[in-house]
């Protein structure tokens, strides 16, 4: 049984078409990255996926349950946990308070004390500013941060929105170095949107190439790097 | 070993303490230094309190303005009456009255919290419907919760009595009494703030989107917010009554809702300090103010304000507090113990830690 599932989604805002009947499925522990162009519909995607989009028509399902019509607070309980584009932490709370956040619902206590010391562990500048309000910390700590509270509610898929917009590329690299090791300690099944296809072929794992709302490629990251696919799905005629 | 978590926890736990503390030593001073008139302004100040630190309980965490809640001190002030009144009292003033309620002759105490009880199943019930809405739109809808209100209740004459005043209410209101309930609000408010539901507002305040993605249901957490909230302005609206011995539906309105806006803006709403810390400002500086307008003698000259510029000093006042310090005088920050006190002398070797919220 696929992980997730899309079957036939379209989303609409008003006339304009941000998905149209796009499919695909991914098994458990996969690393998919989506890519294309502004306006491809990437972030929708991930928004009708987590619920804070609505869909026009199409189905959703993560383990055989359907997850369309569900709030995203819901979805988010089932174990599908996303980190929004822009590192959207709650800047005047603390860092542990940020933490703290998203296990509001869990009733394992000692469960979230050991995923606080693994989160804590894995980002030890994140121990070390707990007390801190989390606005203070630097654009690639708040990502840290971000990523770290999506951990924090226990998923089994994990979607990041964007993790490199707005950061250096050394930090870049060490947020990518800290996901694909958080990937494989718990084996989460990962979904990145990423702009630069070179970056998802350094890091490796599937790519879908999206375009005005369809997938117009799906297949690994390394090789889109090499082909032509990619100048086609920035620069060919519109599907 | 003390880890920085504990240390923080019980810095954070010293703050319902030391703000009960500032009260307290409120009341003490102006119970042993001051007039009858000084006793007077530190019960109403307290009675503020209690209003004020029930507002922020929602207002403060979810970030939402509400013009409605002196519609629930309104509520609270009424029950109060309904229950407390002497049955023949009630017979002439409030005919409407049905039989059940006007037979009743409580003891002061129940009365109180039954007011804040029916105030809070009143916001349990309205805000079902106005928390749906996100912000300004959920401040609007509380604002015509308001003037819903205060209309029925200025025309429900055989129940209210209407735009005359209920007179009669037992004055039992003591500085002392008006600090129990003052110190019950702001422990009760310090704990919904520690709780999960209290972190989770607090993340919908700052951000409703990641808070979902997060798993936070928004509307829960502010509907019991605004229900809580509800109690204590329901509780001090039945003080107010009781502390002036008379009610009419307008003294629950506008003035009221603007008066602890502004104490709350003052204060700064980021934080229960900041709520108790802008009653306490503005309710003195009201004060000073209101005895300079009456004049003080210097030798053989009289020194006096002319009348109205008491309002006009405060609201000049609030206007400088928003211009150079727009999150209020205590900008988020909550009172607290310094690390070093709550570790015990000697054994801390952690630097010291913001305080914010």
């Amino acid at each position: 049984m696929a992980k997730i599932g899309v079957f036939d989604l379209s989303v609409r805002y008003g006339k304009l078409t941000a998905l149209s009947d796009l499919s695909f499925t991914m098994p458990e522990g996969e690393r998919l990255f989506i890519s294309g162009p502004n306006g491809a519909g990437k972030s929708s995607l991930l928004g009708a996926i987590s619920g804070a989009v609505r869909a026009a028509h199409g189905r959703i399902e993560m383990d055989g349950e359907i997850l369309s019509g569900l709030g995203p607070e819901q979805i988010a309980r089932r174990g599908l946990s996303m980190v929004p584009e822009g590192r959207r932490i709650f800047a005047s709370l603390s860092v542990r308070e940020n933490l703290m956040v998203g296990t509001g619902l869990r009733r394992d206590e000692s469960a979230v004390a050991d995923d606080l010391e693994a989160v804590f562990t894995a980002f030890p500048i994140l121990r070390e500013r707990a007390n801190a309000p989390a606005g203070a910390l630097s654009g690639g700590q708040q990502q840290m941060l971000a990523i770290s509270r999506a951990l924090m509610t226990n998923p089994k898929v994990m979607m990041v929105d964007e993790p490199s917009l707005g950061l250096a590329p050394k930090v870049v690299d060490e947020v990518y170095d800290r996901l694909c090791e958080l990937q494989k300690l718990r084996g989460l099944t990962l979904v990145i949107v990423e702009q630069s296809s070179a970056r998802a072929a350094r890091v490796g794992g599937r790519m879908l190439l999206m375009r005005g709302g369809r997938i117009v490629a799906d297949g690994d990251a390394a090789e889109f790097a090499a082909g032509d696919l990619l100048t086609e799905a920035y620069f060919g005629d519109p599907a | 070993m003390i880890t920085q978590h504990q240390i923080r926890r019980r810095m954070a736990a010293t703050t319902p303490l030391l703000l009960s503390l500032l009260i307290l030593a409120f009341v003490v001073a102006a119970v042993t230094l001051g007039d009858r008139a000084t006793a007077r302004m530190a019960s109403e100040t307290l009675i503020r309190v209690t209003l004020v630190v029930g507002f922020w309980i929602f207002a403060g965490n979810s970030g939402v303005i509400s013009f409605g809640h002196a519609a629930f001190a309104c509520v609270g002030a009424y029950v109060s009456a309904w229950t407390t009144l002497n049955p023949m009292m009630k017979g002439t003033l409030l005919p409407g009255l049905p039989a059940a309620l006007a037979e009743l002759h409580w003891p002061v105490l129940p009365a109180a919290i039954t007011g804040g009880l029916v105030a809070a199943a009143l916001a349990l019930v309205s805000g079902a419907a106005i928390l749906r809405l996100s912000g300004i739109a959920a401040s609007i809808a509380s604002f015509a919760f308001l003037a819903m209100i205060n209309t029925i209740w200025a025309n429900w004459t055989p129940v209210t009595g209407g735009t005359s005043s209920v007179v009669g209410l037992a004055r039992y209101i003591t500085p002392w009494v008006a600090l129990g309930w003052a110190v019950s609000a702001i422990v009760i408010a310090s704990v919904y703030a520690a709780s999960a539901s209290g972190l989770a507002l607090r993340a919908t305040r700052e951000d409703e989107v990641a808070a979902a993605a997060s798993g936070i249901d928004q509307y829960r957490h502010r509907l019991l917010a605004y229900t809580v909230s509800a109690f204590f302005c329901g509780v001090g609206g039945a003080l107010m009554g009781h502390f002036i011995g008379v009610i009419n539906p307008d003294g629950f309105y506008l003035d009221l809702t603007f008066l602890m806006l502004a104490m709350l803006v003052v204060g700064g709403i980021g934080s229960l300090s900041g709520a108790v810390v802008g009653v306490l400002a503005v309710s003195l500086a009201v004060e000073a103010l209101v005895r300079l307008e009456k004049g003080i003698t210097l030798g053989a000259t009289t020194f006096a304000l002319p009348p109205g510029s008491q309002e006009i000093l405060i609201a000049i006042a609030m206007i400088l507090v928003l211009v150079f310090r727009p999150t209020g005088l205590m900008a988020g920050r909550e009172i607290m113990l310094p690390a070093r006190w709550v570790v015990g002398r000697g054994t801390s070797q952690d630097r010291p830690e913001t305080d914010r919220r």
